[in-house]
């Protein structure tokens, strides 16, 4: 599902990543462990088509995303959902709204959008929010509609960036098995955080970036 | 498909909204600048009419050969009204060329009494139609019915002609070089408006783009601010215009200056009112264009 070869990324003399390879398989859960700055945000930002690699291969569901055209960009993320630690929500649209934009890009019929918005709103435990605003919830709530948003579409794989860095303990676990549950519905899942609790939580896959370099790979198992 | 274009309107109309006094300022400042424009096309649009009656007035003297028999005149009169070139055409014979002469300058009269005989040719007074009347082609007209049997000699005011189509062509030049730098600047007025509502909404595009928003999807209500901004400011600069207008016909009846004139003045047709709001739109939309493209390269 995602494949880099040889990726290397440079911003200006800073080297971003440093000759990765990595492989997930359709359906995986990979945690992307790593202090800040280790490249983590560059190689999500890859996989989106945010970046091109200077050198190597970046392919996400079949496409390769470095040779990608800036029209065929958008359609690309249509089958990646992301959540980010900022949320990343839009303040004057209702919790409806928000979620409902994907679809709305995309054309989607006003009954489907009701149906899958009020699905996705469900799944991830805030159906009862759809009329508030973003700022009137705590920030597991929004964090909770940001993953909705995510995978409204059905996604083929969803990308977190550091999606528990504003949680609190109780609320990170609450947001991993919220993220265990759409990966058991066949969603690939590529999380990146920094936090090692994260790591404790997930048990699942985990690779490395330090100083963007791949680190050899381990499992963690509770 | 509904859904999207409501969507997009909503986001159009929000757009406007919520940047409502720069949006209104906007609108003000491309109506004065459009005004401008307005003012030297409603000159030139005057002018030109103007230009266009006195062309009117250029009559070419198509004098026949004293020898040239009845048919032969007859034929070139055949000839003159098959022309498409010709709009109107009057005889005058010998007799009535010396009877205006008689009136025109009743005090040398008597210059051709001592000639015996009727010196005065017979001609044809020609006013060519709108598209003959340049220089070049009343000059070839004038040429090829010199050549004509009968024809003595084909006369026209030649400087006359060619100082009034330099005349128009410099109105022309003006209207089109002040029309192009005030169109520049109506197009920077907008881009400048779009470009804030683009910084103020970035994050909601940079969020539109990470979830798989089309550009086009993106930059339809920011093109369809700009085409309403440009087609409001046109729309108040023709009223702005349309009230000096009216100012300025009123001095004109009130002081009794220019008397005459003022028939001839003209305001623009609905046509071309409707086309200015057109353009207005056009220029709208050049300006959201511009902003949208220095927003993508710059990717705020």
């Amino acid at each position: 599902m995602i494949q880099l070869v040889h990726v290397t990324k440079q911003y200006d003399r800073r080297l971003a990543l440093s000759d990765v390879s990595l492989e997930v398989q359709k359906g995986e859960f990979v945690l992307l462990m790593g202090p800040s700055g280790a490249g983590k945000s560059t190689l999500l930002r890859m996989l989106i088509g945010a970046e091109r690699p200077d050198h190597g291969q970046v392919v996400v569901n079949g496409k390769n995303v470095g040779t990608l055209k800036a029209s065929e960009i958008p359609y690309l993320r249509r089958k990646v959902g992301t959540v980010f630690q900022d949320f990343q929500l839009l303040g004057k649209k209702s919790v409806f709204e928000n979620v409902a934009l994907p679809l709305l890009v995309q054309g989607v019929s006003q009954t489907d959008i009701k149906r899958k918005v009020t699905e996705a709103l469900r799944a991830v435990g805030v159906e009862h929010k759809r009329e508030q605003l973003p700022m009137s919830l705590s920030t597991g709530e929004q964090q909770r509609v940001c993953i909705a948003r995510a995978i409204v579409n059905g996604p083929v794989v969803l990308l977190a960036d550091e999606p528990t860095g504003n949680l609190d303990p109780a609320l990170t676990g609450e947001i991993i098995e919220l993220f265990k549950l759409i990966n058991a519905r066949g969603t690939t899942v590529l999380v990146a955080t920094h936090d090692p609790s994260v790591m404790r939580q997930v048990n699942r896959r985990v690779v490395t970036l330090v100083q963007g370099s791949l680190m050899p790979e381990q499992r963690v198992t509770l | 498909m509904m859904r999207t274009l409501f969507y997009l309107l909503r986001e159009a109309w929000a757009n406007i909204w919520t940047n409502r006094t720069t949006t209104v300022v906007a609108i003000f400042t491309t109506a004065f600048t459009l005004a401008c424009v307005g003012i030297f096309l409603l000159l030139y649009v005057n002018l030109r009419a103007a230009a266009g009656w006195l062309q009117e007035d250029i009559k070419i003297m198509v004098y026949l050969d004293d020898r040239a028999v009845a048919s032969t005149v007859s034929e070139l009169d055949r000839q003159l009204r098959a022309d498409r070139a010709v709009s109107a055409l009057h005889f005058v014979s010998k007799e009535q060329a010396l009877g205006e002469f008689r009136t025109q300058f009743p005090s040398d009269s008597h210059l051709l009494e001592g000639l015996g005989q009727n010196p005065l040719p017979a001609s044809f007074v020609v006013t060519l139609s709108p598209p003959f009347r340049s220089p070049e082609a009343v000059k070839r007209w004038a040429e090829r019915i010199g050549g004509l049997a009968g024809v003595e000699k084909v006369d026209y005011n030649q400087d006359w002609i060619d100082a009034l189509s330099t005349i128009i062509r410099s109105i022309e030049l003006v209207a089109i070089g002040i029309g192009l730098i005030l169109s520049a600047a109506a197009v920077t007025i907008i881009a400048n408006t779009i470009r804030l509502t683009l910084f103020a909404r970035r994050h909601e595009i940079a969020i539109l783009r990470l979830i798989g928003a089309t550009k086009t999807f993106i930059r339809v209500p920011y093109l369809l601010e700009g085409a309403v901004l440009g087609g409001l400011g046109s729309a108040c600069s023709l009223f702005m215009l349309n009230a000096l207008y009216e100012l300025f016909r009123h001095q004109m009846r009130t002081t009794g200056r220019l008397r005459g004139l003022e028939q001839l003045t003209m305001f623009f047709p609905l046509s071309i009112c409707l086309l200015l709001v057109g353009v207005g739109i056009v220029l709208g939309f050049a300006g959201s264009f511009v902003s949208l493209r220095r927003f993508d390269e710059a990717k705020v």
